[in-house]
């Protein structure tokens, strides 16, 4: 219980420290951690590399340069680097998390974690939000996780309630129906 | 008696008496009979022994008689008490005897029936108990066909439901994946 609450704490304290330099680099650099953050999240065997201690630190700072200093901000993947220095590597899918809720919840807003086995578009993340904020009743900022185990459909997740629209979960509640 | 005695004590002597005359008067006879002092003297002896048993034997004889002939009648009387008392005590014997007898008959009857009311109840217990294992049979088989059959149709239904799945799944296209995207937030859309 007590590691629990430390670790909470860990992963509270990062995800300030990345919204204050968000917060002052300003634009979009905290969608940017977020993204960078889960894209990476994504990959298990690169995160079992990034949080080997016997890997040099200069070697883990030029794989993130290579994967993300084409599609991020400089002020983002020096971030990321801090994180996996800091050996924080495999919390980097809680930390993001915690800092898109402290980034909503700065702007008076909730997040909402969308998992779906495609990115989506513009426009359905517009449709989603104004759904979202429409069922909750509060601005929404959707958050979109690239989640291929998710078959057809999208996961949604408010808080602690869980909108589950995959195909998947569709079968699961003809099985409990039908056992 | 005593007097009978007397008389025939006087009878004797005067036939002595007459006798002797006759002797006197008759001759030869005479030699037979004693002389008339030894006659008195015998009769005086006679009378003395006479009076004595009549004062003191003959009472005492009467006295041993009568306490002879009550001791009889006492035993006799005892006998008859005994006798009595005996055939009391077997007629209490037959009666003991007679009343153990249905006693004893009694308690074959009372035992006899009690087997065949305890026989009767086994028995009864026995067929109901057959017949509830018999029932709990009929329930436990068509409580298991009934398993059988859940679990078949579950089975049933979770292969269906698996190879749905995977034709579902390999069906789904990125087009497809959007249109559910499309359709999961209209159907939020529609939530109030």
């Amino acid at each position: 219980m007590e590691n629990e609450t430390a670790q909470a704490s860990y992963v509270d304290g990062y995800a300030s420290a990345m919204l204050g330099i968000a917060t002052v680099e300003g634009g979009e650099i905290a969608d940017e951690i977020f993204n960078a953050a889960i894209a990476l999240n994504g990959n298990a065997e690169l995160i079992d590399v990034l949080a080997d201690n016997r890997i040099p630190a200069e070697r883990k700072q030029g794989i993130i340069d290579d994967l993300l200093s084409q599609r991020a901000s400089s002020v983002t993947v020096a971030a990321i680097t801090f994180l996996v220095a800091s050996g924080q590597a495999r919390r980097l899918d809680e930390i993001a998390k915690r800092l898109a809720y402290l980034a909503a919840e700065a702007e008076g807003e909730v997040v909402a974690e969308v998992r779906a086995p495609l990115d989506l578009d513009a426009d359905q993340i517009d449709r989603l939000s104004a759904a979202l904020s429409k069922a909750t009743g509060k601005r929404v900022q959707v958050k979109v996780i690239v989640d291929p185990s998710v078959i057809g459909g999208v996961v949604t997740k408010v808080g602690d309630t869980v909108l589950d629209g995959s195909v998947q979960n569709r079968f699961t509640e003809l099985r409990e129906q039908w056992g | 008696m005593l007097t009978q005695a007397f008389a025939q004590v006087i009878l004797a002597t005067e036939e002595v008496a007459t006798t002797s005359e006759e002797a006197d008067s008759g001759g030869g006879i005479d030699l037979l009979l004693p002389a008339s002092e030894e006659l008195l003297a015998g009769i005086i002896a006679f009378a003395i022994v006479f009076f004595f048993v009549w004062k003191w034997a003959i009472p005492a004889l009467n006295d041993t008689l009568a306490a002879r002939q009550k001791a009889i009648n006492d035993e006799y009387e005892a006998a008859e008490n005994a006798k009595v008392e005996a055939e009391s005590l077997l007629q209490d014997y037959r009666s003991q005897v007679a009343g153990a007898k249905g006693e004893a008959a009694q308690i074959v009857a009372d035992a006899r029936e009690t087997g065949e009311a305890v026989k009767s109840d086994i028995v009864t217990r026995a067929e109901v108990e057959a017949e509830d294992i018999k029932a709990r049979g009929h329930e436990d088989v068509a409580t298991e066909r009934e398993r059988v059959a859940s679990d078949l149709r579950r089975q049933v239904a979770d292969l269906s439901l698996d190879v749905a799945e995977k034709v579902v799944v390999l069906s789904i296209d990125e087009q497809t994946q959007r249109e559910l995207v499309d359709r999961y937030i209209d159907e939020l859309g529609g939530v109030q």
